[in-house]
């Protein structure tokens, strides 16, 4: 093997691909080769969204130097002046994103890049994901190697119940006990789901896993069945993920070649067989049961529960059902132990969160930061503060089954136990930053106009439900409102959470119970004044109802 | 068992059984929508839904299973409540005008649900946008309008039928009941069993001659057997002022259990054959009304003077009463060829076997509706004896195999797992070959013997030899060289694989035709005098040519046809739905038919007609049609 002393880093997220990446990356395969470089710097895809905003960037190790956005014509002068005279072209770096006050006690990575503490992304942006010789020499396999080598499926079990991990899908989740439940339940044939259908509007944290590291999901997968006892696995991934399925297809082929897949790996008696399946795009199947079902080639329609998928899933047999990022931390607990784990975040969730950060702020994009982190942190040092100087006025955390949080609470921890108690669900990592020119009618909307279209259509209360409490918002957002819809919306909110079949429905309502109890008077202005305070909603007086 | 409490009753049931059964079989009423017992519970309408003490939720009482200690309440405010509220919410979906509904009396659930809540108005506005009302099938409309999207029908076309044709598109607030994926009902793979219909808890999916033609509530049911093959399924019959309203499959039927055929549930509405009213005579080349005396006088004189030179033939869907009658009348009358009308068709055959063998073979229906891999023989069971193919369609999602060895056209095409297109004539040595090779033969020579596809074939012999518990099943209604070597070679691989085995036999009564000696071919040679209990048959015109050189014939029908137009004597008759009988189905099971129509004036039943008859002969007839059913059968008769 050569030794390189540089090494270059192309982006190949969609995004960056959009934008040309695949230009400059030939154009640098081109100019290493005039250059006489090739043998001595090597060249690979990357795929991390962080940078989003300066697509396509290239990053050039060892200085960790982040140009961008970079065009097929810059190439050639970056070639020669970086790597050809050794000199960085700062007329093309990327604007920095520095770091402040409150979190400077996180462990700063080198470089231009923001401090954060990575855990699951540890890798995405750093290797190639097409490249397992990447992911091995970045300590890859080596949990799986050590749990197949010298660990019994109660020794992982215990380990993780120890690290304190929570499912990271949404519900938090204890994924030791939920490991467990699988292990104890007597059956011949067992399954291992990853659930990769993140649909939830505004998340992309999965994916970024996915793309930028897939074997490690492919690693903690096979952990996972062994602990439980499966001998097979399915990863289910959002069917708008194409670049994702393309390269966890080509990861798990290149896994099953060398060994880490398939039959008697690490030559332990352990068989693992392991597939890709897509899906069609319905929010609903991120839920547990429809998306089992849908792998079973049926409407994806949530099942009633008991029996759970612990006991009664996939093709009526026991069935382990993780999310992604909850998978990703599995193998570096293995490796660094559970005291190593609980060393980040709160005492009662340990570990680190990836959040997406979205609306009216200076810097969108995705972070991972140790649980307990407040928003006004993710606002202030991450996203750069509000936009345009504007004021913040709510929050949507957790995507649209999430809650929405008024500006007041945005100094309350982010972990599982304090947002809990506030009433407050942290979801999926989705957070929706909203100034004040943001209307609050107009916001719950738009979520109801989502829930009605994506509910599945099984529960009477769920699919009639979001159709009227959509149709009562429209009427108040046109000035056509009356002080009854307040009543019928929170008996719909209400009922919606008390009978609806799996967590879509139950969910459905929190915009309309969050938006009543934080920002009654602003609904109230709607109906009574027949004015939109923010501005917003159209309030033409004529009704807009079309089903 | 578990223990649980119901609104403060504490109970016992067997553990795995539903909230709601549990309720139920304790005297708790719970409303529901989307539950049916003989569906799987769904948990869609949520009108079920109960308080359980600890629970987060309120919770579906028809899908969650007892637990011990469980604490429920189905009466509390917040139930009666939530309950309100799925009613609101459906009514405010579609265009649901149950209060002003006066047609729906009693069969409309949604109806009977909005009484039983208090109902009196919709307090949300209804937002009725006005969808289309599929009216292409020639049997079923589909009213989106009344549609609750409960799922009973798709459930039903899928669960108890087998047929996937109904299923929903779009998700949410579009969520559509659809045929196929997509096509109007009347192009769709439907076929017409109307289970939906009957399922449909409103008037979505509803059949074209009952619905809106008044209140349920003012119907007779009469509790009867479907005539229409030998399954004999359990039929309700509606009546009302004499007139069939409609035909319903008896939900608590041990045969059936609720499903029916189109042949059982709407060709009987749709029949349109002109009615035999009075008897008639041959008088100068053409046929005139006569009294039943003259008749019956001008029969009796012309057996005597035939002298035996005369042949009879019973339809088999003649009961078991007038079958016997016509063979003792006959015999007295020294006609020694009494046939029935399926000559020798495998029913036949099954019972030739079974009486050399001396003891029953076949098994019960039961055992088929368990059964994991099928190998029909012959017979298309999608156009004949279609109930059978609901028990097998049913099985197939679960992993149940399927081998046709018939057409390739079969209308099992898109389920079986493998089609054997042997030719006509070759079946009983394709049977024998096809047991060797489940002993490990050659099926690389076999597949070219009889020009099938080696792979298919191998496959066949693969999922056979997997089954825990195979059946083969021998159609009756093909075309047979060898109709005993067939059954037997089939029968030999049953036993050889320990299979269950079952035939189709052919009409309502035929095995019981087989059983009293009248499974000859039809021979009408020197034939002087040929008497025909054609009852309410309809026959082939091949079937009926046989009868253009009768030199005087003497029909028993409930309808005209060109038979009675070349009769020398017509006798009206009585049709199904208008008397009282008893049958013998496919499996040796004794059913009873009740009547539920009163006939027309003058018209008797066949085996009233017959008693007239042997009265006139001083023919002294006994009540020996049990004694006639050999207890040797090829199943046993209970």
């Amino acid at each position: 093997m050569k030794i390189k002393r540089s090494m270059v880093l192309v982006s190949s997220d969609p995004h960056s691909l959009d934008k040309g990446a695949e230009a400059v990356y030939q154009r640098f395969s081109e100019e290493l080769k005039a250059f006489d470089l090739s043998d001595e710097i090597s060249l690979s895809k990357i795929s991390d969204m962080e940078r989003s905003d300066v697509a396509p960037f290239v990053i050039v190790y060892p200085e960790a130097t982040v140009y961008g956005p970079v065009t097929p014509d810059d190439v050639h002068f970056l070639v020669e002046e970086h790597l050809f005279k050794g000199r960085i072209a700062t007329r093309l770096q990327a604007p920095t994103k520095e770091l402040t006050g409150k979190i400077a006690w996180l462990s700063a990575r080198s470089g231009t890049l923001p401090a954060e503490q990575r855990i699951v992304l540890e890798r995405a942006g750093v290797i190639d994901p097409d490249s397992i010789e990447d992911y091995i020499v970045h300590d890859g396999y080596q949990a799986l190697g050590k749990v197949l080598t010298g660990m019994s499926p109660t020794d992982v079990i215990e380990l993780l119940k120890q690290s304190g991990l929570k499912g990271r899908g949404g519900a938090g989740f204890p994924t030791g006990s939920k490991w467990q439940f699988v292990a104890g339940t007597k059956s011949e044939k067992k399954y291992v789901i990853c659930n990769a259908d993140e649909s939830e509007p505004g998340t992309f944290k999965d994916r970024l896993i996915l793309e930028g590291d897939p074997h490690s999901i492919i690693e903690a997968m096979t952990i996972a069945a062994y602990a439980v006892g499966a001998d097979e696995g399915y990863l289910y991934i959002r069917g708008e993920y194409a670049l994702a399925q393309a390269r966890l297809l080509k990861a798990i082929l290149q896994a099953k070649q060398m060994g880490f897949l398939g039959e008697n790996i690490f030559n332990s008696g352990f068989n693992f067989e392991l597939h890709v399946h897509g899906g069609a795009g319905a929010y609903v199947c991120g839920e547990e049961t429809a998306l089992i079902e849908s792998i079973e080639g049926k409407r994806g329609e949530p099942r009633p529960r008991p029996p759970y998928p612990t006991t009664n899933g996939l093709w009526d047999k026991p069935t382990l059902v993780n999310n992604v990022e909850t998978l990703a931390n599995v193998p570096p607990i293995i490796r660094n132990g559970a005291a190593w784990f609980k060393s980040f975040g709160t005492p009662t969730s340990p570990g680190t969160k990836v959040y997406t950060i979205m609306g009216n702020v200076n810097l969108t994009g995705l972070i991972e930061v140790p649980m307990g982190i407040t928003l006004r942190e993710v606002i202030t040092i991450y996203a750069r503060g509000m936009k345009d100087g504007k004021q913040l006025k709510l929050a949507q955390t957790g995507g649209s089954s999430g809650s929405i949080i008024p500006a007041r609470l945005q100094d309350t921890p982010m972990d599982y136990d304090s947002y809990a108690k506030a009433g407050v669900s942290m979801g999926s990592g989705a957070l929706l930053i909203c100034n004040e020119d943001t209307c609050v009618v107009d916001l719950a909307k738009v979520l109801l106009n989502f829930f009605r279209f994506e509910s599945c259509g099984k529960c009477n209360p769920c699919r009639i439900g979001n159709q009227r409490a959509f149709q009562i918002l429209t009427n108040i957002s046109e000035g056509l409102g009356s002080m009854n819809d307040i009543d019928a919306l929170q008996d719909i909110s209400k009922w919606l959470f008390e009978m609806s079949n799996c967590g879509l429905g139950q969910t459905a309502g929190s915009p309309i119970k969050d938006i009543l109890n934080h920002f009654r008077e602003e609904v109230e202005a709607h109906i009574q004044q027949k004015e939109c305070p923010a501005g917003v909603c159209a309030m033409s007086g004529k009704s807009t109802q079309t089903v | 068992m578990v223990n649980l409490t119901i609104d403060g009753k504490t109970i016992e049931v067997k553990e795995g059984t539903t909230v709601l059964n549990a309720a139920r079989a304790n005297g708790v009423e719970i409303p529901t929508l989307c539950d049916h017992p003989q569906l799987t519970p769904y948990g869609g309408c949520r009108l079920c839904l109960v308080e359980v003490e600890g629970a987060r939720t309120l919770q579906p009482s028809c899908t969650l299973p007892v637990n011990n200690n469980m604490v429920v309440h189905t009466d509390s405010e917040k139930v009666r409540e939530a309950r309100k509220f799925v009613l609101t919410m459906i009514f405010s979906e579609r265009n649901h005008f149950c209060p002003y509904c006066q047609v729906s009396g009693g069969d409309c659930e949604l109806q009977n649900a909005a009484y039983d809540e208090g109902m009196t108005h919709w307090p949300l506005q209804p937002n009725w946008k006005p969808f289309p009302v599929d009216a292409s099938h020639p049997y079923i409309i589909m009213e989106h309008n009344r549609c609750i999207l409960c799922r009973r029908c798709v459930r039903a076309c899928g669960e108890l039928v087998g047929n996937f044709t109904l299923g929903f598109e779009e998700r949410g607030a579009d969520s559509a009941l659809v045929a196929d994926l997509g096509l109007p009902l009347g192009e769709s793979s439907c076929i017409g069993c109307g289970t939906c219909v009957q399922i449909c808890p409103t008037g979505a999916l509803i059949d074209r001659w009952s619905a809106y033609q008044g209140k349920e509530t003012d119907v007779e049911i009469t509790k009867t057997i479907c005539q229409g093959c030998s399954v004999g399924c359990g039929i309700e019959v509606l009546t009302r002022d004499n007139r069939l309203v409609r035909i319903e499959g008896d939900w608590d039927a041990e045969i059936n259990g609720g499903v029916l055929c189109d042949v059982g549930r709407f060709e009987p509405k749709t029949d349109e054959r002109e009615r035999v009213l009075t008897p008639m005579l041959r008088k100068d080349g053409a046929l005139k009304a006569a009294t039943w005396e003259d008749a019956l006088a001008v029969i009796s004189s012309k057996m005597k003077s035939s002298n035996g030179k005369a042949a009879a033939i019973a339809s088999t869907r003649l009961s078991l009463e007038a079958m016997d009658a016509f063979n003792q009348v006959c015999r007295a009358a020294g006609i020694q060829s009494v046939f029935s009308s399926e000559e020798s068709l495998p029913t036949a055959a099954a019972w030739k076997i079974a009486e050399k063998v001396g003891k029953p073979f076949e098994s019960k229906l039961d055992a088929l509706k368990q059964a994991d891999c099928y190998l029909l023989i012959g017979e298309d069971l999608t156009k004949d004896h279609q109930v059978l193919s609901f028990f097998m369609k049913r099985n197939l999602p679960a992993g149940a195999s399927l081998i046709h060895v018939g057409s390739a056209d079969s209308g099992f095409k898109n389920y079986a797992n493998v089609i054997l297109p042997v030719a006509a004539g070759k079946e009983a040595e394709f049977l024998g070959d096809l047991k060797t090779l489940l002993n490990g033969g050659d099926s690389k020579a076999t597949a070219a013997k009889y020009g099938l596809n080696e792979e298919y074939l191998a496959e066949s012999v693969k999922l056979m030899k997997s089954a825990a518990k195979p059946a083969i099943v021998l159609g009756s209604r093909y075309d047979y060289k060898q109709p005993v070597e067939t059954c037997q070679a089939a029968l030999d691989i049953a036993n050889a694989m320990k299979a269950i085995f079952i035939s189709s036999k052919g009409g309502a009564n035929s095995l019981a035709a087989a059983q009293m000696g009248m499974d000859d071919a039809i021979d009408l040679t020197g034939a002087e005098m040929v008497i025909l209990a054609a009852a309410d048959d309809k026959f082939s015109q091949t079937f009926m040519k046989k009868f253009e050189k009768v030199p005087f014939l003497v029909v028993f029908s409930s309808y005209v046809s060109p038979l009675t137009a070349s009769a020398d004597v017509v006798l009206p008759v009585r049709n199904w739905l208008e008397q009282d009988g008893h049958f013998v189905n496919l499996e040796g099971r004794l059913l009873s038919a009740k009547a539920a129509l009163e006939a027309p004036q003058d018209v008797l039943s066949t085996f009233e007609a017959l008693e007239k008859l042997a009265a006139g002969m001083n023919v002294k007839l006994a009540s020996t049609w049990k004694d006639a059913l050999k207890t040797t059968s090829a199943v046993m008769v209970d």
